[in-house]
């Protein structure tokens, strides 16, 4: 009886240290993130200063025009950088999945933007950027075109900071999908050839639903990532002309430091917070409901036999 | 966070104070602090550089040592108010934007300076208060006067103005000449010569001028409210940032940045003197804190060409009141070497050692110095523009932040989005209204 009481327990016993680790490493942020959102906090002031202030914080939120459009400015920004990426990430793994000399060097050259730090990105951007010495203007005047106002024009703007990320991180999704692609089951490719189909039919019907368990992932760490996206946008726009490029990390970073409103900076991070949890949940689900597909579909197929 | 040139100026502070200092075995005010270490915080300003090179002198005469962290000033302003909320902080001393002095003193975060006024021991006799310019120390130094922030009866000083600024018009007497255009003295003028030069003068602009999202464009568009006639708030907190002054001020900088040189719509305050000293604008009004490196030929390619005027004039003269004063930290470790490290950077010879390296004087008697004014001869119209500063031009309350990056988002709509001056400000005007509410600036109505 004994025995058998002390056997049940041992594996929670060495679940234990994780789970202290997880519990002061993870919860207690979390968990103090979430109180500081309910209190009326001034950086000058200790939080147990604070006054508590309940869910007034997200209800001044949802009524502050700004927020919200800082709010649809990340969704935009995250849906157009992340399909952008996806498209070309992908689309050069395919392009490169074959044995050209020097590979390896054509790879560690591809990624290299991906290895540089976000601040010296914004840098290099911004000044090849820049409205009269930067590069892009220069090279334009001198093709004899209208120089483009890069960053003092709102939609410029947005396109200007989507581009630079498009830069970094494409890499990102091509080096992901070129492991995939290399570890697809060489049976699956011989037998579709041998059948006669061609490039396109073997991509289309073959390599991407093989990999799509990876692109799944992969999809998901760039949104998340996406929507956290800070230093570039800081260094390239700092959120302007306007609130064109203010996307809700940098409103969460201006709102603590520039309003000095720590309570509202921790509710918008909550809000934030909500949405990648749904876009996490959404995308697990919709990966089961796949899987639960094929299972059915191999099952079938099998009975078949 | 410090950059090279702090640390390896910090470096070399430290060196030279190795030196000569404990030979002397001086007594007097200085001797029960010698060897003590004070740890300062300044922002990466022209001022503070000059006040670099003075420290050295400053350990020389005392035998007090000062280890110096420089950032940017909003960085700084960011870092101090994690700094202030410790217990035992690691600033002896620190310089902080005006605009702090709200926040700072009302979460009674700063030394009140009359203990250590009212101390023989180390109050310098010779120290001449009445000789600090008056509006810097009313703007930057005292607090719980008038609206809280103002002077007036019953406040008192937590600070002292070390690298003050006024704004004045900074112009190309070479362009102006050739062109036979007035130097502007009123705002119609200054209107008219900003949109004249980009026609006759080809790839110049009029006026180079601050105008990036945030607080820059803000501060823009506060530096013409005032001379316009203009206020933030009337007597009661009621937001007239909207009213006739208040739209004739967003059109000027409208004005101003549409005639002004390229890419002008995102430009920070070292932008826009950038192009000011690279030969794209041929005005820029700003703060004289950026006078000395437009005369350093190693950095401008306009020195020698630069014309110094006072901020025109709108329906009255009001030039802005900014920049830093330094006070000591409620938390600092070594308060009373501080406050002789103030003293003595604030007291006549020292504001005259550190303008004479380019920086900013805050007492009047250095303005007329005759050594001065030959170095650099801008100094007449510097001191001569102070008698106009405004130290209202702004408000300086802890609700300021959020108002502040409001006007400058909005502003920078105003500029790049064609949204309408009149109906921009009225969101204004209604969002402050509603976060003065909030912080209970009607409760007595």
């Amino acid at each position: 009886m004994q025995t058998a009481n002390v056997n049940r327990l041992t594996p929670y016993l060495f679940l234990a240290p994780a789970a202290i680790v997880m519990a002061v490493a993870l919860l207690y942020p979390i968990g103090y993130m979430i109180y500081a959102s309910f209190l009326n906090w001034n950086p000058s002031q200790r939080i147990g200063e604070a006054e508590f202030v309940g869910l007034q914080n997200y209800v001044n939120l949802l009524g502050d025009a700004a927020f919200r459009e800082s709010f649809f400015v990340t969704i935009k920004f995250a849906a157009v950088v992340v399909t952008l990426e996806m498209f070309l990430g992908v689309g050069l793994a395919l392009l490169l999945d074959r044995n050209i000399r020097g590979m390896s060097v054509l790879r560690t050259l591809f990624i290299l933007p991906m290895m540089i730090a976000p601040i010296v990105v914004g840098l290099m951007w911004r000044y090849m950027y820049h409205p009269s010495v930067g590069i892009f203007n220069r090279t334009l005047k001198s093709l004899g075109f209208e120089p483009i106002p890069w960053l003092s024009d709102g939609s410029w703007a947005f396109a200007s900071v989507v581009i630079a990320d498009v830069w970094q991180w494409t890499p990102f999704i091509f080096i992901l999908s070129l492991a995939a692609l290399q570890s697809l089951p060489q049976s699956a490719m011989e037998a579709s050839r041998i059948d006669g189909a061609t490039g396109w039919q073997q991509i289309i019907y073959i390599k991407l639903p093989l990999m799509m368990p990876v692109l799944v992932v992969t999809l998901l760490l760039r949104l998340i990532d996406a929507f956290k996206v800070l230093e570039v946008i800081l260094v390239l726009t700092n959120g302007g002309p306007g609130l064109s490029t203010e996307i809700l990390s940098l409103r969460i970073s201006r709102t603590a430091s520039e309003f000095r409103e720590l309570g509202e900076a921790a509710a918008m991070s909550n809000y934030l917070l909500i949405l990648l949890i749904i876009l996490t949940f959404a995308m697990f689900a919709y990966n089961k409901a796949v899987e639960a597909r094929t299972a059915r579909l191999r099952k079938a197929a099998e009975e078949d036999l | 966070m410090l950059s090279l040139k702090t640390i390896l100026t910090g470096t070399a502070v430290s060196v030279a104070m190795a030196g000569p200092t404990f030979a002397d075995g001086h007594g007097g005010p200085y001797a029960p602090y010698a060897g003590t270490t004070l740890v300062i915080n300044v922002p990466a300003h022209p001022h503070y550089n000059a006040m670099m090179k003075v420290l050295p002198e400053f350990t020389k005469e005392t035998g007090i040592e000062v280890e110096v962290d420089q950032l940017q000033y909003l960085k700084m302003r960011e870092r101090q108010t994690l700094e202030l909320t410790k217990d035992e902080g690691d600033y002896d001393m620190i310089a902080y934007v005006v605009f702090s002095k709200a926040d700072y003193i009302y979460a009674d975060q700063l030394e009140n300076l009359a203990k250590y006024f009212m101390n023989p021991a180390l109050a310098d006799p010779n120290y001449d208060q009445s000789d600090l310019i008056s509006g810097y120390v009313e703007n930057i130094g005292v607090a719980g006067g008038q609206k809280g922030y103002l002077p007036g009866q019953l406040g008192s000083a937590y600070g002292v103005p070390f690298g003050s600024e006024t704004s004045v018009l900074a112009y190309r007497k070479d362009v102006f000449e050739k062109h036979g255009i007035p130097v502007p003295e009123n705002y119609e003028q200054l209107l008219d010569a900003a949109c004249k030069i980009p026609e006759v003068e080809s790839g110049m602009g009029g006026m180079a001028s601050r105008a990036a999202s945030g607080h820059q464009a803000s501060h823009a568009f506060l530096l013409h409210l005032a001379p316009l006639g203009g206020r933030v708030f009337d007597d009661n907190w009621e937001p007239i940032i909207n009213n006739e002054a208040g739209v004739a001020a967003a059109n000027a900088l409208k004005t101003i940045v549409d005639c002004g040189p390229e890419g002008s719509q995102t430009f920070g305050p070292a932008e826009a003197a950038a192009a000011f000293s690279q030969g794209q604008a041929a005005m820029f009004m700003d703060s004289i804190a950026f006078a000395a490196g437009f005369e350093d030929p190693s950095k401008s390619k306009v020195a020698g060409k630069v014309g110094y005027a006072l901020h025109p004039e709108g329906v009255r003269r009001g030039s802005q009141t900014g920049g830093f004063g330094i006070a000591i930290p409620k938390n600092a470790q070594n308060k009373e070497a501080a406050f002789l490290l103030m003293q003595w950077l604030t007291s006549k010879k020292g504001d005259l050692l550190v303008a004479m390296q380019g920086g900013n004087p805050s007492r009047f008697s250095t303005y007329e110095n005759a050594e001065l004014n030959a170095k650099y001869p801008y100094s007449a119209t510097f001191g001569e523009a102070l008698k106009y500063a405004d130290p209202d031009w702004r408000p300086i309350i802890p609700t300021w932040g959020k108002i502040n990056a409001d006007i400058g988002t909005t502003m920078s709509q105003v500029l790049t989005e064609g949204l309408d001056p009149q109906e921009a400000l009225n969101g204004v005007a209604e969002r402050a209204r509603a976060i003065m509410d909030e912080a209970g600036y009607y409760t007595w109505q």
